[in-house]
């Protein structure tokens, strides 16, 4: 079930940024919505955030918040006393803006889409922000495989195709491929939906392998006729120590072989 | 570097695109339309509309023909940016 999407909005004479949100209008209106347990928020404009001045500190949030005028520093301090996530325009923040960035927060499965994102170049990670406004942190070495024909620019990086796409220069990747190898929920969402698919062990090993960018000779201690058999399901129930190894090269738990 | 599909014009004009993106989900080979906030992914082994959501009657007829009609060029790019996966590949050959 997707979580309530409230909107600070204390100027009625403003549209609101989402039909589907609730508005919160008063200091009222924001205590009711923090007993909620959960839920997100957007502030479309910074004199919204005047609202959260008589707030209490909760002792336990997992409320989210969207801004979309960037904050001073001091009042990022407060609202993350108030919020688990704040996400707000910064230098290096890449945004979806106006209906893009609307249609994801009004998505049935907004976490299936990123509304944007930036790039750690210090620790390598490029941390996205997802349409339920979480965080998923990628490695930048994962973004390229041995068989990439061109590379990333992360000088120039944006969030595109309503959260779809991630563009870095003219090297582009599928939001849906960052979800299938990060998020085990995403991925079986995605695997549901897939119109025919084999879903045995071997068929998702070899998805998996092809994700990866490996070969079948790419096992140490593996032989690759051993593996192609069980991608063909030849072999339908490999030694222990054979999947020890496959999930050791192919970065993943033994359990989670099969679920590619 | 990503390829995008040249559509025609009233195509383009209702914002649909058509791309192999540099990392998508590799296996089964495939093109993605998108347009909004919707992606249905086309597979290039066998021309058919491969996930059930977002529903495969949204995409029309005739830009699915059109798409198809540009296969030989898709499967080549796809085989070009993915050659561990090319288009004539399956699980019953060898890398």
């Amino acid at each position: 079930m997707t979580e309530p999407l409230f909107e600070l909005r204390p100027n009625e004479g403003r549209i609101p940024f989402s039909g589907a949100s609730t508005t919160l209008k008063t200091t009222e209106d924001v205590r009711t919505a923090f007993q909620q347990r959960r839920g997100r928020w957007i502030a479309p404009d910074i004199g919204d955030l005047d609202l959260l001045r008589a707030a209490n500190e909760p002792k336990d949030t997992w409320h989210r918040l969207l801004v979309l005028d960037r904050p001073s520093r001091g009042r990022m301090e407060l609202l993350h006393s108030l919020f688990r996530v704040v996400v707000a325009p910064d230098e290096g923040v890449s945004l979806l803006k106006g209906d893009e960035l609307r249609d994801v927060l009004e998505a049935e499965f907004p976490e299936d889409y990123f509304i944007g994102g930036i790039i750690d170049r210090e620790d390598e990670r490029l941390v996205l922000f997802r349409g339920n406004l979480e965080h998923l942190l990628v490695p930048l070495p994962w973004l390229v495989t041995n068989t990439a024909t061109s590379a990333p620019d992360y000088a120039d990086f944006e969030v595109t195709d309503s959260g779809q796409t991630l563009r870095f220069g003219r090297f582009e990747v599928a939001t849906d491929t960052v979800l299938y190898e990060f998020d085990p929920h995403a991925r079986r969402r995605m695997k549901e939906r897939q119109l025919e698919q084999d879903d045995s062990l071997g068929a998702s090993i070899r998805r998996l392998r092809l994700t990866k960018g490996l070969s079948q000779g790419d096992f140490p201690g593996v032989d690759p006729k051993t593996i192609s058999r069980i991608e063909r399901g030849e072999i339908d129930k490999p030694h222990e120590n054979t999947l020890k190894a496959l999930a050791d090269s192919l970065g993943v738990a033994m359990s989670d072989l099969g679920t590619y | 570097m990503a390829f995008n599909l040249v559509l025609s014009r009233l195509w383009a004009a209702q914002g649909w695109k058509v791309k192999i993106r540099d990392k998508e989900r590799t296996e089964p080979p495939h093109v993605s339309i998108i347009r909004g906030r919707s992606t249905w992914r086309l597979g290039l082994r066998g021309g058919q509309l491969l996930d059930s959501t977002p529903s495969p009657s949204e995409v029309p007829g005739s830009l699915l023909e059109e798409i198809r009609g540009q296969f030989t060029e898709l499967r080549s790019r796809w085989d070009e940016m993915y050659p561990h996966n090319p288009v004539s590949s399956d699980k019953a050959t060898h890398d």
